[in-house]
């Protein structure tokens, strides 16, 4: 199975080569074989005696992410799906991208997204599963972006990453908690622990980010923004990727969780009203769109809101019917793309305004497109897919008491009514797209080409899936007893299988579906009388503005804060460091109780040490206060000295002589480097920064000795210099202790000192050569 | 004398952070000097002051001050020579070639 | 045997020196340099290969037994940093000759290169704090003077801040050195951790722990001490902004690893969770840096700062997964740094700015570059299966285990923004329409691209290859959770 998962990316190795040909052979002609070949693999799984298969393959075992891919039956209703829409995509793109386009680009990018969707759908492992996911991202970035000299695309092509991306990672901080909380890996494994996972703290956070990376993926509401900016996309890809496949892998992933996590009240509250809220939202939002892929794109946002609202019922009517619709989705919703395509490539144009009066002219695309729109408005008529799907969803919606569940009782006599509202909106703009485009007056004087029908290699794919709508159907059960009820098992155990007819009676969803209709078509009728409702809602308000203002402000705003401190001014960062220092250690101090002093065991004081102390600390204060240059390097040196003589003082001779040979030489080079720079000013300081710079300044020299004393007064260990002293001659051969120190036990020390005072000199000479050469060039 | 040193330390790295947080680059190098200066007297308060003769084995001598932490200082004293002087180079070539030894006019956030 | 500790840090020295020799001659410094930093890395390839097989190598420098001489500690932990080093480290002299001018390479930029390499091994190495001092001056000045190289007007001017405030936590370090010596009456590190143990951290050493972390933090640009790296970052030549980015933080944040896995861990309570908190704020700030401009080197040098993050962030949890998952982000960092800066340097080299405004299109002249840069950024982002996601997985997973929420959503926001604020240089920079009027015309970029795959290719292998790594990595966490396992192997008792 994993041959069959990377077979598209280990073919994409070879496209670019393919692709040099392209002008003899068109590259997606190769391309097609792959999906379709996939497809012929899998669909031999489907049967009624259909059983999970699984195949395991290692990867990085000590970290348990593995390869193991479970095929169940809703890993298959996927994996057909894309290797299905797959092979008629890609049919389809061979007559709509001219071969004058990057085609080895293009098809690299939709075989990297064929794998990685596979490899979603068919992981037990989270964290392939997430590898997989982010994946289907990057494709699918690149694909938006395919024309990336168009601004639009750029545009929609950063606004789909950064929100599918975000999704990826709180999904990842959700797998992650999983994973901690289960002690596996396997998706499997974790169902079989629902216990251990409803008993956790972490339960409401583990699901909130792994819904979060459905949403996002799903396009949900309020998430759904980016993908009406996908359809930048070329269109087969609008069809595949944005329609049938990718944005149903968030569905994918709240069915494959569903059986963790249906128990817990707050899945359904969750989970339904985003779904609810997505579907009346977007067909709602649908029918103002004047581009046909626009409208297109919030449909598909919409029936992704009911299906997701199925998944959040739940029960087994809903699971059901969610499996039921993803299939016919997939099918109506395919075929409408393509002929948005069509339209696109055949009139230039998918402004609905300019459009008009086409059925006479191309009525293979008119004939598919009724049965595509129809279906999609779910018209009660025997022959269309999308109405059994529909009319399950109405049936969910009414049997809701089943879910025990005492905080959604509020919420379960509104859905119906919401159900319906959703669904009129679907009928206004399914009529919208149809009777728009092929009745009307025509208006070809707007069109930039003269419009014709398609040729037939680009009506092939979508007439196989309006087969699909048809063959459904009038046939429902056979699609359903066969596949869709494993599908549905994976999601919910309890579902069994019950027929589906056209016919059952005058049952409350079909008055549902009545009223949809006829309301629907009312409002259709009347819609430039009510389209000012628009301008109240959403009116100015949109969420993609908020996400432009919120892109726009991260990086100002980001900038304005980088600013304030990132001035270039070292006093400022010296400020910060030293402020962060003095406060935290001194805090740190006083919570650990760390200051100490003792006076026993202290060495006595002397006059004269006074007194050296004494000039020290005038002349250290004076180079604060002088204003002469000299006068400054002058007393520095006067320090120097005076560190020196306490050297002296307190039995370090060869301290002394360093110190006084290295403070002359020391004074020397100040004066030498500062005889050219300009004279020490006086200070135009304000008192604020004055104090400023006192109280860090301070607070610094009290922190060390505070430390210093608190370091000195403790009495845990013997330092271990007795040993130098015992060796120094023994071993070492030399009276110095701390020459045999430098040059012996220590040595390595000495060495690297040397060392550092070589590249010193090698630099300072690098400096100053570097600044002749300068001159003299 | 421990803490009278340890207090003089601290005195030292008081006024070399004060300079440090100068303008002037010559300021602000005397601060690094003044703060290296405080360093090696805690390395030395840290070693015990006045315990003995100096680390020069002699006979008939038990007492001896700690040896290590002049050894340590040795090194430090040289290492601190080395960077103030590549600093001070650094810092003339700066200033003559920035025309200017105010800290506050190299700030430099054009390249942003 | 015990004496290849000593190899990695003494063959680049050695090499720095001949180098320094040949100075005037370049064709045969850059070759010299190619080869000497081949044999360098066979040298510690099999050094790691010995230390992994037969344990620590522990050199006790001039004979002195430790804790009296200078130990030399090659444990698995120092021996994959110097080996991760010499490997940035021979990409870097492939890349070197391409990318400086004859100028800049005939001023010792090649000694003080292998310099850096030598200071960086040692502070790897050593076992002794005051030698890691030692070291660290090493590195530090090599990283002066090649900062310098150049001596542009805004070189100078940033590097006089970089050594500034390099110098002031330098004076820091040996001071708080002094404390700990004052304190335990010792400089090696094994014995310290011996007599932190036995006093169990009590008194002063909890402050002097949090000075030194300081000190470390400083070097390692953790908030909110990072203020000197971004622009000093920038302003030296490509090839040694690489160098820096990916080596100088890293030892800042190798040695608080170090001392706070050895020696002080008796108060985790209050220094770890500390960390934790250091962890979050420099994300935060790290990506809001990255955000708020539009240089692209300036970009990259940003992105270091929530990487150091990370990686303290696992020292801050403290735990088996969290630990792995920071040394396996820090190995993984060095490398991906490298290259991000390397690809920076030819994209400002091939479109003749740094100012992400003024490019565009570059990708219908410089596809390869373009795709370098797109797989770049989702290695540093941490999206599988390349490198950074291990380290990121282990650090969440360990996180998570200490229920430390809230610094995993903070990990997970920054690492989008992370992948944001480089993307937007594929997105600005090479997408768009194609601009023809010869403003790109076609650069050879021939000498740059092959050490950038290599590196490149490297880092997928780390993450692609987990399985042949992670069991290395998980055995340093583990030794490193217990380190009487270092005291013993050092004081031998």
């Amino acid at each position: 199975m994993i041959f069959a998962v990377l077979i598209p990316l280990i073919f994409a190795i070879f496209v670019p080569m393919l692709s040099k040909i392209k002008h003899k052979i068109h590259t997606g002609i190769f391309v097609f074989f792959i999906p379709f070949s996939i497809f012929l693999y899998f669909i031999r799984f489907v049967g009624n005696d259909f059983s999970p298969v699984r195949h395991e393959y290692s990867w990085i075992p000590s970290l348990g992410i593995n390869f193991d891919f479970y095929l169940d039956g809703l890993s298959l209703l996927f994996v057909l799906l894309i290797s299905g829409i797959g092979s008629l995509v890609v049919l389809y793109s061979v007559y709509y991208l001219h071969v004058s386009e990057r085609l080895g680009s293009f098809y690299v990018y939709l075989l990297m997204f064929m794998t990685a969707m596979l490899g979603v759908v068919l992981s037990d492992n989270l964290f392939v599963l997430y590898t997989f996911w982010e994946l289907t991202s990057i494709s699918s970035f690149l694909l938006i972006g395919y024309w990336h000299w168009r601004e639009r695309s750029r545009y929609g092509a950063q606004k789909s990453m950064l929100i599918t991306v975000f999704g990826g990672l709180s999904m990842l901080g959700g797998f992650v908690l999983l994973t901690v909380v289960t002690g596996t890996t396997s998706i499997q494994a974790i169902i079989s622990q629902i216990d251990v996972i409803l008993e956790s703290n972490y339960l409401p956070l583990i699901m909130g980010l792994i819904l979060l990376g459905a949403f996002t993926k799903s396009a949900q509401f309020p998430f759904h923004i980016w993908l009406p900016d996908a359809m930048e996309a070329p269109t087969p890809v609008s069809a595949y990727l944005h329609s049938a496949t990718m944005v149903k892998a968030g569905i994918y992933l709240v069915a494959r969780f569903s059986p963790v996590f249906a128990t817990y009240e707050w899945f359904f509250i969750v989970v339904s009203i985003v779904g609810i809220v997505t579907l009346c939202w977007a067909s709602y939002m649908a029918v103002r769109q004047t581009d046909l892929k626009g409208i297109l794109a919030f449909s598909t946002i919409s029936q992704l809101g009911m299906i997701m609202a199925m998944l959040g019922f739940g029960t087994k009517v809903a699971v059901f019917a969610a499996m039921f619709h993803i299939l016919n989705h997939a099918t109506f919703k395919g075929s409408l793309f393509m002929v948005a395509g069509i339209i696109d490539h055949e009139t230039g144009t998918r402004d609905i305004r300019r459009l008009g009066g086409l059925l006479t002219i191309m009525p293979i695309t008119a004939t598919l497109a009724l049965f595509g729109t129809f279906s999609m408005a779910g018209i009660p008529l025997p022959f269309l897919n999308g109405f059994y799907s529909k009319e399950l969803f109405f049936d969910s919606t009414l049997h809701l008491n089943e879910v025990i569940n005492p905080v959604a009782n509020v919420l379960i006599p509104i859905i119906p009514y919401l159900a319906v509202f959703g669904s009129i909106f679907t009928f206004v703009y399914s009529m919208y797209f149809f009777f728009g485009v092929f009745t009307g007056p025509k208006q070809f004087d707007k069109l930039k080409i003269k419009p014709h029908e398609a040729p037939i290699g680009m009506l092939i794919s979508p007439i196989i899936l309006v087969l699909g709508v048809i063959l459904i159907g009038l046939f429902p059960n056979m699609v359903n007893g066969t596949f869709l009820i494993h599908a549905a098992e994976a999601v919910n155990s309890a579902v069994e299988y019950k027929k589906v007819y056209f016919w059952h009676g005058f049952v409350p969803e079909l008055y549902m579906s009545l009223a949809v209709v006829g309301i629907g078509t009312v409002l259709y009728i009347t819609r430039k009388k009510w389209s000012n409702v628009y301008h109240v809602l959403p009116g100015k308000m949109s969420f993609n503005k908020l996400y432009d203002a919120l892109v726009k402000n991260v990086d100002i705003v980001s900038a304005k804060i980088t600013n304030t401190y990132m001035t270039g001014s070292l006093k400022l960062y010296m400020t910060i460091i030293l402020a962060a220092i003095v406060v935290v250690t001194f805090i740190v101090m006083f919570v650990t109780n760390g200051f100490q002093m003792e006076y026993s065991n202290l060495a006595e004081v002397t006059f004269i040490e006074v007194a050296v102390v004494a000039i020290i600390i005038i002349a250290a204060l004076a180079t604060i206060f002088t204003t002469s240059k000299l006068g400054a390097i002058l007393i520095t040196g006067v320090v120097g000295y005076g560190v020196a003589t306490l050297f002296v003082i307190y039995r370090a001779p060869d301290l002394a002589l360093t110190q006084l040979v290295i403070e002359t030489v020391s004074v020397a080079l100040f004066l030498l480097c500062f005889y050219h720079l300009p004279k020490l000013q006086k200070r135009k300081e304000s008192t604020r920064s004055k104090v400023q710079n006192g109280i860090i300044s301070i607070g610094f020299g009290a922190l060390m000795t505070m430390i210093a004393i608190s370091a000195h007064s403790t009495d845990w260990f013997d330092p271990i210099s007795d040993y130098f002293l015992e060796t120094a001659y023994k071993l070492g051969g030399g009276h110095n202790v701390v020459n045999v120190i430098l040059v012996d036990m220590r040595g390595l020390d000495t060495l690297f000192e040397i060392a550092v005072l070589g590249i010193a000199a090698l630099a300072i000479f690098s400096l100053i050569k570097l600044r002749n050469n300068k001159e003299a060039e | 004398m421990e803490i009278l040193i340890a207090i003089l330390a601290g005195v030292l790295m008081t006024t070399g952070v004060y300079n440090l947080l100068q303008k002037q680059i010559l300021r602000i190098v005397i601060g690094t000097v003044l703060l290296s200066h405080g360093a090696h007297l805690f390395i030395l308060t840290m070693g015990k002051l006045k315990r003995g003769q100096p680390p020069i084995l002699m006979d008939g001598i038990e007492n001896y001050a700690d040896p290590l932490p002049q050894a340590l200082i040795l090194t430090s004293i040289v290492i601190s020579f080395g960077i103030t002087s590549l600093l001070l180079v650094l810092a003339y070539r700066t200033a003559r070639e920035n025309n200017t030894d105010n800290m506050e006019k190299l700030r430099g956030t054009e390249n942003e | 045997m015990s004496n290849l500790a000593v190899l990695p840090i003494i063959i680049p020295l050695i090499a720095g020196i001949i180098v320094a020799l040949f100075n005037s001659r370049v064709t045969i410094t850059r070759t010299l340099t190619k080869l000497l930093s081949i044999v360098s890395l066979g040298v510690v390839s099999y050094v790691t290969l010995v230390v992994f097989t037969k344990g620590s190598i522990v050199l006790e420098t001039g004979g002195w037994v430790a804790p009296y001489g200078i130990a030399l500690v090659a444990d698995p932990l120092a021996a994959i940093l110097v080996l991760t080093t010499n490997i940035v480290a021979v990409a870097c002299a492939f890349y070197a000759p391409y990318s400086l001018s004859l100028r800049q390479e005939q001023h010792y930029f090649y000694a003080f290169y292998f310099f850096l390499i030598s200071g960086v091994s040692g502070a790897f190495l050593t076992g002794d704090l005051f030698n890691l001092f030692v070291f660290f001056e090493v590195l530090l000045m090599a990283s002066y003077a090649l900062i310098v190289l150049g001596g542009e007007k805004i070189q100078l001017r940033e590097s006089i801040k970089y050594v500034l405030i390099n110098l002031f936590s330098s004076i820091l370090f040996v001071t708080a050195v002094a404390f700990i010596y004052g304190a335990v009456g010792t400089v090696n590190m094994a014995q310290i951790a011996e007599r932190v143990q036995d006093v169990e951290q009590g008194g002063i050493l909890t402050t002097v722990a949090i000075l030194l972390f300081f000190v470390f933090a400083t070097k390692a640009a953790l908030f909110p001490l990072y203020y000197w790296m971004p622009n000093s970052y920038i302003v030296p030549n490509p090839v040694v902004s690489a160098l820096f980015a990916a080596l100088l933080t890293k030892v800042g944040i190798y040695s608080i690893l170090r001392v706070f896995s050895l020696i002080f861990i008796h108060d985790t309570n209050l220094t770890h969770q500390f960390f934790i908190w250091v962890a979050g704020l420099s994300m935060i700030f790290g990506v809001i840096g990255a955000l708020s401009t539009n240089n692209i080197k300036l970009i990259i040098a940003y992105n270091i700062i929530p990487a150091i993050g990370f990686i303290i962030m696992g020292i801050g949890v403290f735990n088996q997964d969290a630990l792995s998952g920071s040394i396996y982000y820090l190995i993984h960092d060095m490398i991906i740094k490298t290259v991000l800066f390397l690809i920076v340097s030819v994209i400002a080299y091939v479109a003749g700015t740094s100012d992400l405004r003024k490019m565009g299109g570059l990708i219908h002249y410089y596809p390869l570059l373009g795709w370098l840069l797109f797989i770049s950024a989702f290695v540093l982002a941490g999206i599988p299966p390349f490198s950074g996601f291990i380290g990121k997985f282990l650090l969440l997973k360990g996180a998570l285990t200490n229920s430390e929420v809230a610094i995993v959503i903070i990990t997970l926001l920054s690492s989008l923004l992370i992948l944001y604020s480089v993307m937007k240089i594929f997105i600005r920079g090479f997408w768009g329409e194609k601009d023809e009027s010869g403003k790109y015309e076609k650069k050879s970029i021939k000498g740059f691209i092959g050490p950038i795959v290599l590196l490149l290719a490297f880092s997928v292998f780390l993450g692609v290859g987990a399985e042949f790594i992670y069991p290395s990595i998980e055995s340093i966490s583990a030794y490193l959770l217990d380190p009487q396992l270092y005291i013993d192997s050092v004081l031998k008792e």
